[in-house]
């Protein structure tokens, strides 16, 4: 059988998803640098189209597309990598706890999982960023607290038919501790799962991130994608531009992430691709 | 007979003239539906409870006034065939028409007057309370005159006597029963042009012909059907397939006005807001530092770029404000341009020049100091115009931080709480100043709680012994004078930054006309307005 690292590098899918997530990096890293310009800044006429002045020509104020794009891009990623490795972190705790625990502590933490599932995702991160005030820090809260509930279930799912293994028995004879078990044998023998719906969980976060810019409850002084489209929503028909480039974007880069993680999936059941 | 070039070409236009006043009248024939957008869906149709937009747009239609109002805010005889103001100004006499009926077929006589003004206007209205505090007494001597007793002279009162804002509603239908929660509310009985039909919710409202109507011949229209159309695309949409034939008050996005201006089917107006001149204002706090420094003031007003912000956020829909009053009482005489001006080409040098001689120097990263700005949560153009201050202040080296908040937050933190740097709102001058100029600028109105009054805190005892002098002043120059210096103070002192005076895009089918006719737009009963 190929290794994992043949097997996920080999699939040209995961390859085209890592070479546009690549290009989206670099553009947020050195945003500064290959635009540099406040993306809220007036730098021309508006509505000029792409053209070699302005790549990607300007909004309906005379800001950048590109300007928007390159520091966009950056507070999408970090709002929502930051807010699913907060998701996740607090799902994988819940999920853990639960199922290795079982009984009353299982049955209470399931009920609260199922408490948040139970509650449409998207309105409830509307609401949450309505109380909290929009700001990067309730958009990363609001979109942590809708996205943890299917990590706790997995991780839940996982640990349960992990820990009647005979290697973790083994290790309670041995006389290991709760908290050693779960974090040197369970934990680990979890982790596959986690990462691809981890990485998943990505694409959901910035689409939730856009949607929210969108209506109009994105991080107020923070360019992003999803802010883009909304403002430029109502100008689709006289400059397509405001709304297409932004919108191919944020298109682009969480269908990379689904195929990045499919592949990650695939390589890491290896059982499950070869069906 | 020796006629001269001169002669001749007078004589013929006033041929032309006849000629086209004839036609005119000929082309008003009877008929037709107008399909109006009204947006939003109005939450009922008692225009005597509230002044929300979509109630009194149709509304106005069913309700007659004592007066009407011509595009120069002219008072026009209506339900009051004639009416005089004693020479002290404490008493107004309205004689009202003979043989005019509601619609259930009662006539309509001085107690429902007196009824509209004492139990409802008085007491009901949003804005009556205010309108017509100094109203003491409404005695009818005889069934069509109508004597309004003031405690003291009012002159501002006389322009609030549309349908709209003070509809003369039956004392037989709605002075039974709880008038805040009346069960015709949404079925309103009044003697206008047009008679209430039905209302299917989410839908459209339909007003028929009053066939009984006093103004002999009219209405011109058989029917009017007030649409709602949730979603703007498809309202501008309609509007060019000619589902809807008339649209007003921001129902249509600036740009796609714009757009629909170039239509050959449609005309795009901007008149029929006299009544109301909202304009459109940087609110500053001035009880805060820096902004309690005039010369801040000043430099960010320099740092606006008036035309700027009209073209790109606006659309062009605008003209650049001079302060707290609208343009359109010049036709009254009130209003005066001669006042400090911020509208200049090197606005940005003039405000950073200022800033440094007042002591306000650039740090490191040149920040002089930093704002918050509240965005006005009233939809795209406002969080643009947010975006736009946060760059022009950025300019002049203030650091402006946005903050977006829901219309519920944002007022009380404007209004009731006090706890905002800067903002951005519009306020309406409505029809006259006394009623929408002294609420923004007097120390009376400096009251948290109640929203749109005075938000910048700012005011000065000058300025209120002018505005106190001009309620009151009968003599129309002595009031013009009284305004004029309060203009030129406000102007200087700048505790608000007036930036434009909003003209809302009004789309008219060309199949229509004579559709806006009065400086109450929308909001005017739509009588005269005929199918060609």
């Amino acid at each position: 059988m190929k290794s994992f690292w043949a097997r996920f590098l080999g699939n040209p899918r995961v390859l085209a998803g890592i070479a546009w997530l690549l290009v989206v990096a670099v553009v947020a890293v050195f945003a500064p640098l290959l635009a540099p310009v406040d993306p809220f800044e007036i730098v021309d006429k508006p509505f000029l189209v792409p053209s070699g002045d302005h790549l990607f020509g300007t909004d309906s104020l005379g800001r950048s597309i590109w300007a928007g794009l390159a520091h966009g891009a950056r507070t999408t990623l970090i709002i929502a990598i930051v807010a699913t490795l907060s998701a996740v972190a607090f799902g994988a705790v819940v999920g853990a706890l639960a199922g290795y625990h079982g009984g009353l502590v299982d049955d209470a933490l399931m009920r609260i999982t199922e408490f948040f599932q139970t509650i449409p995702s998207f309105i409830f991160a509307i609401v949450l960023v309505a109380i909290l005030a929009p700001s990067a820090t309730s958009l990363v809260v609001a979109i942590a607290v809708v996205s943890w509930p299917p990590i706790a279930r997995v991780v839940r799912g996982e640990v349960l038919s992990v820990k009647s293994r005979e290697f973790v028995q083994a290790a309670v004879i041995a006389g290991q501790g709760d908290t050693a078990i779960l974090l040197r044998q369970v934990i680990p023998n979890t982790l596959s799962p986690l990462i691809v719906t981890g990485s998943l969980l990505v694409a959901t976060a910035i689409l939730t991130e856009s949607a929210l810019s969108f209506l109009g409850l994105g991080a107020p002084n923070l360019m992003s994608w999803g802010f883009m489209v909304g403002a430029g929503r109502s100008f689709l028909r006289d400059a397509w531009w405001l709304v297409t480039i932004p919108g191919v974007a944020i298109l682009l880069t969480v269908l990379a992430i689904n195929l990045v993680g499919e592949g990650l999936n695939d390589a890491l059941n290896p059982r499950l691709a070869d069906v | 007979m020796k006629l001269t070039r001169r002669a001749l070409a007078g004589l013929a236009g006033a041929v032309l003239a006849t000629m086209s006043l004839g036609q005119s009248a000929l082309a008003q024939k009877q008929g037709g539906t107008l399909v109006m957008v009204v947006q939003p869906e109005p939450p009922t149709l008692a225009s005597y409870l509230s002044t929300s937009g979509p109630i009194g747009m149709v509304a106005a239609k069913v309700f007659d006034g004592l007066l009407e109002y011509d595009l120069d805010l002219k008072p026009l005889p209506s339900l009051a065939e004639s009416w005089e103001v004693a020479p002290d100004g404490m008493q107004i006499t309205f004689n009202l028409r003979q043989g005019v009926t509601f619609h259930d077929g009662k006539p309509l006589t001085a107690a429902d007057v007196q009824f509209s003004i004492m139990n409802v206007a008085k007491v009901t209205h949003p804005r009556g309370p205010n309108t017509f505090a100094a109203v003491t007494a409404v005695e009818t001597p005889n069934d069509h005159t109508v004597v309004l007793k003031l405690s003291e002279a009012a002159p501002y009162m006389m322009m609030a006597f549309s349908g709209y804002e003070t509809p003369i509603i039956p004392k037989h239908v709605y002075g039974t029963g709880d008038l805040r929660a009346h069960p015709n509310a949404n079925q309103p009985i009044g003697s206008g042009p047009f008679k209430f039909v039905e209302w299917k919710k989410g839908q459209y409202i339909r007003l028929d012909r009053n066939p009984s109507y006093w103004k002999k011949g009219q209405p011109y229209l058989d029917r009017i059907v007030a649409r709602f159309i949730a979603d703007p695309s498809t309202r501008t949409a309609a509007l060019e397939k000619g589902e809807a034939h008339f649209a007003a008050m921001g129902a249509v996005p600036f740009n796609d006005a714009k757009k629909l201006a170039e239509n050959s089917g449609l005309t795009v107006t901007t008149r029929g807001h006299e009544m109301f001149s909202p304009l459109a204002e940087l609110l500053l706090n001035t009880t805060r530092k820096p902004l309690d420094d005039k010369r801040v003031r000043q430099a960010i007003a320099y740092a606006m770029d008036r035309q700027f912000i009209i073209d790109n956020i606006w659309f062009g829909y605008g003209k650049p404000a001079t302060g707290p009053m609208s343009s359109n009482f010049a036709p009254s005489g009130l209003y005066t341009a001669d006042v400090q001006t911020y509208e200049v080409a090197d606005g940005v040098d003039r405000a950073n020049k200022i800033l440094d001689e007042a002591g306000y120097a650039k740090n490191a990263e040149g920040v002089r100091f930093e704002l918050m700005h509240d965005s006005l949560p009233y939809g795209q153009e406002w969080t643009r115009f947010g975006e736009y201050v946060q760059q022009a202040l950025g300019k002049i080296g203030i650091k402006v931080t946005i903050r977006q908040e829901d219309v519920a937050r944002w007022l009380k933190r404007t209004y009731h709480d006090h706890d905002f740097d800067t903002t951005a709102n519009y306020l309406y001058n409505l029809a006259d100043p006394v009623i929408g100029v002294h609420r923004a600028v007097h120390s009376k109105t400096i009251k948290p709680g109640t929203v749109f009054t005075n938000g910048s805190y700012w005011s000065s005892p000058r300025t209120d012994e002018l505005l106190d002098k001009a309620k009151i002043e009968p003599d129309a120059t002595k009031r013009a004078g009284y305004y004029a210096e309060v203009l030129k103070i406000v102007a200087e002192e700048i505790p608000i930054i007036w930036i434009h005076e909003m003209n809302f895009p009004t789309v008219v089918n060309n199949k229509f006309a004579d559709v806006i006719v009065s400086a109450l737009g929308v909001y005017s009963s739509f009588d005269r307005a005929y199918m060609k």
